[in-house]
């Protein structure tokens, strides 16, 4: 099943930012790293260029499996990923209302003296 | 099999609204036990639910919409007004700090010396770094509409590269702001100049990393080929966004960075 969450967005150069010296306020230091910031684009498009050749359109292949009718909601549609992390997050929302069930009665009572 | 015999989108169940709500409960009733008992427990299972409800949430609308088809014009119209309403509950909501800043600012008490700024406070330069901040989001404000312009005409390459630079342009007055918090000479405990400019200039740099997600997240979906030429309401509804973010700005330089000080 194609994973249609998937968030590969290739090869991406790390972001080479002006080196902040912890010389306060001086524009020529943060001016200095805005003019390295914008040489990365003719950097960034050979890195992007590759992404874009590399990826293919996988849009027809998800629209295939959330049309299909499965009788299946949205939220877990997309497969058993789906259900774990639903399952998760469920999980988290009983046990963290439990939770803060306890220390309201916790917080209501007052504290005994030791 | 049924079909609808109208363009709206009847939504499927979703456990998404129960599991934000209790996110929200579990954040809020977290922060009281963590201030008065020392434990973060709650809170931070607050902040995960939040965070997985916002993921699952949001993936779901994608699926609706790319790979169902449910935006329909209609439905497409009804999502614009949304956005637009949602932004606008947020200019109200830095009206409320800006009416702050400007109450205590136009009529200083003798407390604070009878005076603006108030006496023993050194204020930051306003033509520093405050002014190259305004310059990085004015052109930010400029690439993200060079992207649009980009998407309407099918410029694949062009888009993913101005989506790149306005993301890192975000990432760059994100990190000079927090230059400029760790190197000013006053804190939010120093009075209410203090207060009114941590408080504004904080929700305002919240704001900018929320929009530099979103924006990050238009990133992804263009890569993935999710926009038409014709329909990305996604990405318009960030530009939206970040154009408001950017005119929240402009407000707090002049009003508390160059009138206050």
């Amino acid at each position: 099943m194609p994973t249609c969450t998937n968030t590969h967005t290739g090869g991406q150069r790390s972001k080479k930012g002006g080196t902040f010296s912890a010389q306060p306020k001086s524009v020529y230091y943060a001016l200095i790293g805005l003019f390295q910031v914008l040489s990365l684009p003719h950097l960034a498009s050979r890195a992007f260029s590759t992404t874009v050749r590399q990826m293919k359109n996988k849009v027809p292949d998800c629209q295939k499996v959330f049309l299909e009718d499965n009788g299946l909601p949205i939220h877990i549609k997309g497969g058993t990923t789906d259900v774990l992390l639903y399952r998760l997050t469920m999980a988290i929302t009983v046990a963290g209302t439990g939770f803060s069930c306890y220390w309201l009665l916790f917080a209501s009572f007052p504290k005994s003296k030791a | 099999m049924a079909h609808q015999a109208h363009a709206y989108h009847m939504v499927d169940p979703s456990p998404w609204p129960l599991t934000g709500a209790v996110g929200a409960l579990l954040m809020t009733s977290g922060l009281a036990i963590w201030f008065h008992f020392h434990s973060m427990t709650l809170m931070t299972l607050g902040l995960i639910l939040l965070l997985l409800t916002m993921y699952q949430w949001w993936r779901d609308i994608i699926r609706e919409g790319t790979f169902q088809g449910h935006h329909t014009p209609p439905v497409q119209k009804g999502l614009r007004y949304g956005m637009i309403l949602f932004i606008t509950s947020e200019v109200f909501f830095f009206l409320g700090f800006f009416w702050a800043f400007y109450h205590s600012s136009l009529a200083p008490t003798p407390e604070l010396g009878g005076c603006w700024p108030p006496t023993g406070i050194t204020t930051l330069d306003p033509f520093e770094v405050p002014l190259l901040n305004t310059a990085v989001l004015l052109a930010s404000g400029v690439t993200v509409t060079w992207a649009h312009h980009s998407i309407m005409e099918g410029e694949r390459k062009q888009t993913i590269q101005s989506l790149a630079l306005t993301i890192i342009l975000g990432l760059y007055f994100t990190a000079l702001q927090a230059m400029e918090y760790y190197e000013a000479p006053f804190t939010i405990a120093d009075g209410v100049y203090g207060s009114t400019f941590f408080v504004a200039t904080g929700f305002h740099g919240l704001h900018v990393i929320i929009g530099s997600t979103f924006l990050a997240v238009c990133f992804l979906r263009q890569i993935q080929y999710h926009f038409t030429s014709e329909h990305h309401f996604g990405f318009e509804a960030a530009a939206w966004y970040w154009h408001f973010v950017d005119v929240v700005w402009l407000f707090l330089y002049v009003s508390i960075y160059w009138w206050g000080s």
